[in-house]
C-alpha cells in the first residue's frame, strides 16, 4: 500500500477538524486589502527596501498576527491536546502510519494551512497591488516574512506543542501560548527602551536571537520611526542573517525535541 | 503459531506497578479472554501489545514483529477500545470511507462493516451525535475495516444493550469460524467471555496468574463449585463463609453455592454436616461441578491477597 494515501487522508481529516472555512480567510483578505486602503503609501516611500519592509510589517501587524498566532496555538493545544486527552490519538495510532507521519499531518493542518492561507493571501495582494515591490525587493519581503514567522509564530507553536505533548492536554499550554504571544508584543519595545535608557545594546542583541524581527527592524529602520529614544544598536546585514538563522535553529531544536518525544517516548 | 507473544512485560506509572513480569501467548485462530479485576493490568497490557505504551522491561511481538510505531503490524490489526473516540466533525459513513482509503480498502467496505455492526441506518449521522452504544458499535465497524487477522478488544461489550452484546458475540464467533480471525478480548462480563473464549489468561497484580484452556484450567486449579441444597441457606452460608479454605459463598434460591481452594473439596464435604447441625439446617443434597470463569477470576483475586497460587499454562483436556 502506498504510504502517501494514508498520510493525506489523516491530513484531510485534521484539516476538517481544525478549520471552519472560510471565516478567517475572509477576515485575512479584508484585513490585507484594508491595510492597502488606509496605508499612506506616499509616506512610506523613503526608499524601496524600507518601503517593502514597512509594507510587509504592516500587513503582518496587529491584530492579524495576534489572531493567527493564537489560531495556530489553538489548533495545536486544543486540537492535538484534545486528541491526546480524549483518546482520539489512539484511533489515529491504529492506522498504518508512523507516529512521525501522524504528527506531521496534524502540524501541517494546525500550522501549515494557517500560515499558507495568510501568507498566500498577503503575497497575492502584494502581487496584485504593488507588483514592483515583490519583483524589486523579493529578498526583503522574504526576510520580513521569515522573521515574523520565526517569532513568535513558529517559536510559540513549538513550545506549545512540546508542552501539550508533555502534559497530554491543551488547556494550560494554550494559556501559556496566548500570554506569551501578548508578552512578545510588549517585550521588543521594552527591550529597546531599556537599551536606550542604559546605553547598552546587550539586551537587544540577546532578545533579537529569540525575536529576529527586532534585528531586522533595527537594520531597516535604524533610528527612524521609533516611539522611544534613538536605538543604540543598528546591526549589519550579516548580523541580521545570523540572528535569523539562530532564531530558526531554536525553533528547529524545539520541534525536533517534540517530534522525538512523540515518536519515541509518548505513551498513551 | 503465536500471533501475540509477550515475555516478562513490566510497566510502572511512577511508583505504581501496573504490569510486573507478564507473559502471554495468543495462538492464531483462537479467541482468548483477558480476565482480571480493576487495576489488574489488563488495559496496560493491551496498550503495550498495541504499541501505545513502551514496556519498561520485557518484549512483545505481534505477527512476529515489534508493535511500537510499526505500520505493517497496524495494517493487519483491528482494535476496539473501551472508550473509543473518533474525530467528531464527520458523518459515520464518510469517516469509515476515509478509513477504507487509509487501509487501501474499497469504499464499499464501509457499508459492509456498517451492516456487520448493525449501523446501516446511522450512516448519515454525525459521529458526535451517536449514543454511547452506537459509538461502541461504530468502533466495532471501524476495527473490521481492514479485514484484520487479529482483533484486540478492550471491553468491547461496554455500553451495548443485551441484544447488541449477543450480536457481537455471534459476530466474533462467525469471524473466527469463517475467516480465521484471532481475538484477544478483555472483559468484565465473564459469563459472556466464557461462551466464546477457548482460553483465558487470569491477570492479577500485573501478572498472569494462570492461563490456558478454560476447562483444563478449571480442572488444573481444582477450582470447583459445590452447590448445597438446604432449607436454611442464609444461616448455613454464614457459617460456611467462616471456613478458611472457602473463597466464595452465594445464596441463591433454596441453596448455597460454595467455591473452595484447590484440593479442599473433601474438607467441605466433611464440614457441611457439622455446620448444618449448628445452623439447624436440613441438607437435601450436595453436588460439585467445574468452576465458572467468574469463579476462576475470583481465585485470581484471592491469590493476589496473600496466597500465591500461580500455575503453569493449562493445556486443553
Amino acid at each position: 500500500m502506498r504510504r502517501s494515501r494514508p498520510f493525506l487522508e489523516v491530513f484531510a481529516c485534521a484539516v476538517k477538524e481544525d478549520h471552519r472555512f472560510p471565516i478567517l480567510e475572509v477576515f485575512a483578505l479584508v484585513f490585507t486589502f484594508g491595510v492597502f486602503a488606509i496605508l499612506d503609501l506616499e509616506a512610506y516611500a523613503w526608499n524601496g527596501e524600507v518601503f517593502a519592509y514597512r509594507l510587509v510589517s504592516s500587513l503582518w501587524g496587529f491584530p492579524l498576527s495576534i489572531i493567527f498566532v493564537i489560531l495556530i496555538l489553538k489548533n495545536i493545544a486544543y486540537g492535538l491536546g484534545s486528541d491526546l486527552d480524549k483518546g482520539v490519538i489512539q484511533t489515529l495510532f491504529s492506522y498504518p502510519l508512523t507516529r512521525r507521519s501522524i504528527l506531521r499531518a496534524k502540524l501541517l493542518s494546525a500550522v501549515g494551512v494557517v500560515l499558507l492561507l495568510v501568507v498566500g493571501i498577503q503575497v497575492f495582494a502584494l502581487l496584485l497591488l504593488v507588483p514592483d515591490v515583490i519583483t524589486a525587493h523579493s529578498s526583503v519581503v522574504f526576510l520580513t516574512y521569515a522573521a515574523n514567522l520565526c517569532s513568535p509564530a513558529l517559536l510559540l507553536a513549538g513550545l506549545v506543542l512540546l508542552l501539550t505533548l508533555l502534559l497530554k492536554r491543551g488547556g494550560l499550554p494554550l494559556v501559556f501560548g496566548v500570554v506569551s504571544c501578548l508578552a512578545f508584543a510588549i517585550i521588543s519595545p521594552l527591550v529597546t527602551s531599556i537599551a536606550s535608557a542604559t546605553g547598552s545594546d546587550l539586551a537587544m542583541r540577546i532578545w533579537a536571537v529569540i525575536d529576529p524581527n527586532l534585528a531586522l527592524q533595527s537594520y531597516y529602520l535604524g533610528t527612524a520611526g521609533l516611539p522611544y529614544a534613538a536605538r543604540t544598536w543598528v546591526p549589519s546585514f550579516a548580523e541580521v542573517i545570523l540572528h535569523l538563522v539562530a532564531g530558526f535553529l531554536i525553533v528547529a531544536v524545539i520541534f525536533i525535541v517534540a517530534y522525538r518525544y512523540f515518536e519515541r517516548r509518548l505513551g498513551i | 503459531m503465536n500471533l501475540i507473544q509477550a515475555d516478562d512485560l513490566a510497566k510502572s506509572y511512577g511508583k505504581v506497578v501496573a504490569v510486573d513480569g507478564l507473559s502471554l501467548r495468543v495462538q492464531e485462530g483462537s479467541i482468548m479472554g483477558l480476565v482480571g479485576p480493576n487495576g489488574s493490568g489488563k488495559t496496560t497490557t493491551i496498550k503495550m501489545i498495541l504499541g501505545l505504551l513502551e514496556p519498561d522491561r520485557g518484549s512483545v511481538r505481534v505477527f512476529g514483529e515489534e508493535p511500537w510505531d510499526n505500520p505493517d503490524v497496524k495494517s493487519r490489526l483491528g482494535i476496539i477500545y473501551e472508550k473509543a473516540r473518533f474525530p467528531s466533525q464527520h458523518k459515520v459513513r464518510d469517516y469509515l470511507e476515509r478509513v477504507c482509503r487509509i487501509f487501501g480498502q474499497p469504499e464499499s467496505r464501509a457499508c459492509e462493516v456498517l451492516s456487520l455492526a448493525r449501523l446501516e441506518d446511522a450512516g448519515d449521522r454525525d459521529i458526535h451525535a451517536l449514543s454511547a452504544g452506537m459509538l461502541q458499535r461504530f468502533a466495532i465497524a471501524h476495527a473490521l475495516i481492514n479485514e484484520p487477522g487479529l482483533v484486540v478488544a478492550d471491553e468491547p461489550t461496554a455500553n451495548l444493550d443485551p441484544e447488541a452484546r449477543s450480536a457481537l458475540l455471534d459476530l466474533i464467533l462467525k469471524l473466527r469460524h469463517d475467516e480465521g480471525v484471532t481475538f484477544l478480548i478483555s472483559s468484565h462480563i465473564l459469563p459472556e467471555l466464557s461462551t466464546i473464549c477457548e482460553s483465558v489468561a487470569l491477570i492479577n497484580q500485573g501478572r498472569v496468574w494462570a492461563s490456558g484452556d478454560l476447562i483444563a484450567l478449571s480442572e488444573r486449579l481444582g477450582a470447583k463449585t459445590t452447590r448445597i441444597s438446604t432449607d436454611s441457606p442464609e444461616a448455613l452460608a454464614v457459617l460456611i463463609g467462616k471456613l478458611e479454605y472457602v473463597i466464595r459463598v452465594e445464596v441463591d434460591g433454596r441453596g448455597v453455592s460454595v467455591g473452595v481452594l484447590a484440593g479442599e473439596d473433601d474438607r467441605l464435604y466433611e464440614d457441611v454436616p457439622r455446620l448444618a447441625g449448628e445452623a439447624k439446617a436440613k441438607i437435601r443434597g450436595i453436588e460439585t461441578g467445574t468452576a465458572s470463569l467468574e469463579e476462576l477470576s475470583r481465585l485470581a483475586v484471592k491469590s493476589g491477597q496473600g496466597e500465591d497460587r500461580r500455575c503453569e499454562e493449562a493445556a486443553p483436556s
